[in-house]
């Protein structure tokens, strides 16, 4: 009986006005603290444990999903005051797709309320200067969600501060997927835009006109116009003349020539793994820093695979997405700031070697 | 900021009525207090800041910086101060843990362990890093026999196959000496019957063994087989960029749309020319850190880490299968 009454005066003490003031100057303090350090530049959170939270404190499914909504806007202002440039959230699973319809229902109504709330407070990201985008399998969202996705995508496509990515019907290999099919479409429908291309008649019919001296007005107006030396142009000729029989790995542009019809594809051998990354849905946020996991299970389940394999710091937490705040967030920044120092530390030194 | 109590009541019924009570103008007027100061363009902060700068020589926002780097200082210290506790704290455990849980290099001892565990890993994945501080013979010959006593341990509870992690890859460029080390290994573990074994790396020939011919007449160890799969850096990233290669291609020269291209046949292509997804990933580093391993494998993998760990240890590994046992997959439902 004592507990409970002292648990009620617990939380009529932390809600009181003048607790939560001191709280809010702590929470301030805090962030500004942690600016002086080095800040992870993406950051990316599984927001997993919604479900399991609305059973353990006997709700709706739904409702914790609703609670899950406020801990992203509670944990997306500490990133944003921190200085993050780009925080990715797993809001939807393509998987998730087998949870019972209510459910997924509820879901996507709930995306639907919240962006239409984003679209109508249109300055409300403008403050923070965030650009939302949603990435993932388009075609799986329903046609009334997806209009209001566009929308906010579109009005908030002029904040250049920072970025919210919203995986939303995303998995990991769907993405990699559609990064090497674009990456293929892009080396093998779209030839090299024709200004490229030299036209052997040209080049031979201005050398002509050289050896024989007579430089008119019009040849002489394409000469200036073309950026690139004469001697470099014939190179590339004996290049792809070459190229069309032994194609060696060095030249870019690989030609095939179907009667007359020139088809220059790039060549196959200059696709990187930067080439496929830049093919991503992620392509243009900064490479991936952090990656926090909640609810304890210790899984990547299909998110970010190709962003976080390398030296991206992966965190797994034990409590639940709805009560995770800055108290659950700061350790981790923390120890991540911890680690950075310390890889510098060790990294100066090696340069230091390397230079000697 | 967070909400106060009497502004999230205010929030929260308003969502429960399906946002209907509050006009848009009202929730502004809500959220107004929480927002960061609006942003101003370029121009009016630098007239701002020569403002500042003239009349008070920017003395509050000096105070408050400074204010901030102390208490970052401090905050530091004392997380240092819990990490080394920590530390401290995990050694010891870790240290109990290795002597309540020690194989003895003895495979029934081993099964003992993993007898009472629902269900174990049919494909066990652990990343090793080569520890070299200039001597380039130490560290393989440590990873050499980390890898073979990993490969014992599995071979004693039954698990059938190992991939072997190493991020540069120096471990392919000897394989029949890693094949004769872990050999060595089953034989001090199993004596005279040890079960058949392969080492392959991908995109090459395995070496094989069969199970030693002496005492093995219709005994159960002849049965066993395991394979160890030696992967590095390459078959990560790189593999997926070989395959896009090979793709685009095979689209230039007309022989694929692009739009075949789909999840099944990247997967398919993946798990032939790399190996499939295995089940549990044992690091056994401090903390949770990837450093190259193949992506596409890795999606639904368990991952199991010690905090505070250092080195390969028994103990690490029997922590992660009795963790996998109790771990349920729910694929997203």
């Amino acid at each position: 009986m004592s507990d409970l009454y002292l648990s009620r005066a617990r939380n009529w003490f932390m809600h009181s006005p003048p607790a939560e003031w001191a709280l809010s100057r702590l929470r301030e303090t805090l962030i500004g603290a942690l600016r002086q350090g080095p800040i992870p530049q993406h950051v990316a959170f599984v927001m997993d444990g919604n479900r399991r939270y609305a059973r353990s404190h006997k709700i709706e499914t739904i409702e914790g999903h609703h609670l899950g909504f406020e801990a992203l806007a509670r944990v997306l202002e500490v990133c944003y005051k921190c200085g993050v440039k780009a925080v990715t959230v797993y809001a939807f699973s393509i998987e998730n797709f087998n949870r019972p319809k209510y459910e997924v229902d509820g879901i996507m109504q709930l995306a639907k309320v919240k962006l239409e709330q984003l679209i109508q407070h249109g300055e409300l990201l403008e403050r923070y200067g965030a650009s939302v985008r949603v990435l993932g399998q388009r075609d799986l969202i329903s046609p009334d969600v997806l209009d209001v996705v566009d929308r906010a995508v579109a009005t908030t496509a002029h904040n250049k501060e920072c970025i919210l990515n919203i995986c939303f019907p995303y998995t990991s290999r769907e993405e990699i997927t559609t990064a090497i099919r674009t990456t293929v479409e892009d080396y093998s429908t779209t030839p090299r835009p024709h200004n490229n291309t030299f036209s052997q008649s040209r080049i031979t019919q201005k050398l002509m006109s050289k050896q024989g001296g007579l430089s008119t007005d019009g040849l002489a107006s394409i000469r200036e116009s073309s950026p690139a030396p004469p001697q470099s142009r014939t190179d590339d000729l004996d290049d792809s003349v070459s190229s069309s029989s032994t194609l060696p790995p060095d030249s870019p542009p690989s030609k095939s020539e179907n009667g007359g019809n020139v088809t220059i594809y790039p060549n196959a051998e200059t696709i990187t793994d930067e080439t496929i990354t830049s093919h991503l849905y992620t392509a243009g946020c900064p490479p991936l820093d952090l990656f926090v996991r909640t609810s304890g299970v210790e899984r990547l389940s299909d998110f970010m695979l190709w962003q976080c394999h390398q030296d991206t710091q992966i965190f797994f937490l034990d409590c639940m997405w709805p009560e995770f705040d800055l108290w659950h967030f700061l350790p981790v920044l923390v120890e991540w700031q911890r680690r950075q120092s310390k890889l510098e530390r060790e990294e100066r030194p090696r340069r230091r070697v390397k230079q000697a | 900021m967070p909400f106060t109590t009497k502004d999230l009541r205010a929030y929260r019924r308003d969502e429960q009525f399906g946002h209907k009570l509050m006009t848009p103008e009202e929730r502004i007027k809500l959220l107004k207090p929480y927002l960061p100061a609006p942003p101003r363009s370029a121009a009016q902060r630098a007239e701002l800041k020569k403002r500042e700068k003239r009349s008070r020589l920017g003395v509050r926002r000096f105070l408050k910086s400074q204010w901030h780097a102390l208490v970052y200082v401090i905050i530091h210290a004392f997380f240092s101060l819990y990490i080394r506790m920590r530390q401290a704290y995990h050694a010891v455990v870790n240290r109990i843990y290795s002597i309540y849980h020690h194989h003895h290099r003895t495979p029934e001892l081993i099964q003992q362990d993993v007898k009472t565990l629902g269900r174990l890993p049919k494909h066990l994945s652990v990343i090793l890093t080569l520890e070299d501080h200039g001597r380039r013979g130490a560290g393989l010959e440590r990873l050499v026999n980390e890898a073979a006593e990993i490969a014992a341990w599995c071979a004693s509870a039954g698990i059938p196959q190992v991939s072997i992690y190493e991020k540069s890859g120096i471990l392919k460029g000897y394989l029949p000496e890693t094949h004769q080390a872990v050999a060595q290994k089953l034989s001090a573990y199993f004596g005279d019957s040890f079960p058949s074994l392969s080492v392959a790396a991908p995109h090459g020939p395995p070496v094989e063994s069969r199970p030693s011919s002496r005492g093995s007449r219709g005994d159960s160890q002849e049965q066993k087989r395991l394979s160890i799969l030696l992967l590095s850096a390459e078959d990560g990233r790189d593999s997926v960029v070989d395959l896009t290669k090979t793709l685009t291609e095979m689209a230039q020269r007309s022989k694929l749309f692009p739009a075949d291209i789909s999840t099944e046949l990247v997967d398919a292509e993946l798990s032939e020319s790399i190996m499939g997804e295995p089940d549990l990933l044992l690091l056994f580093g401090p903390h949770v850190e990837l450093s190259g391993y193949p992506p596409w494998q890795i999606r639904l993998t368990e991952i199991f880490h010690v905090q505070d760990n250092q080195g390969v240890d028994y103990q690490v590994f029997y922590r992660g299968l009795c963790k996998f046992a109790r771990a349920q997959m729910r694929m997203g439902r």
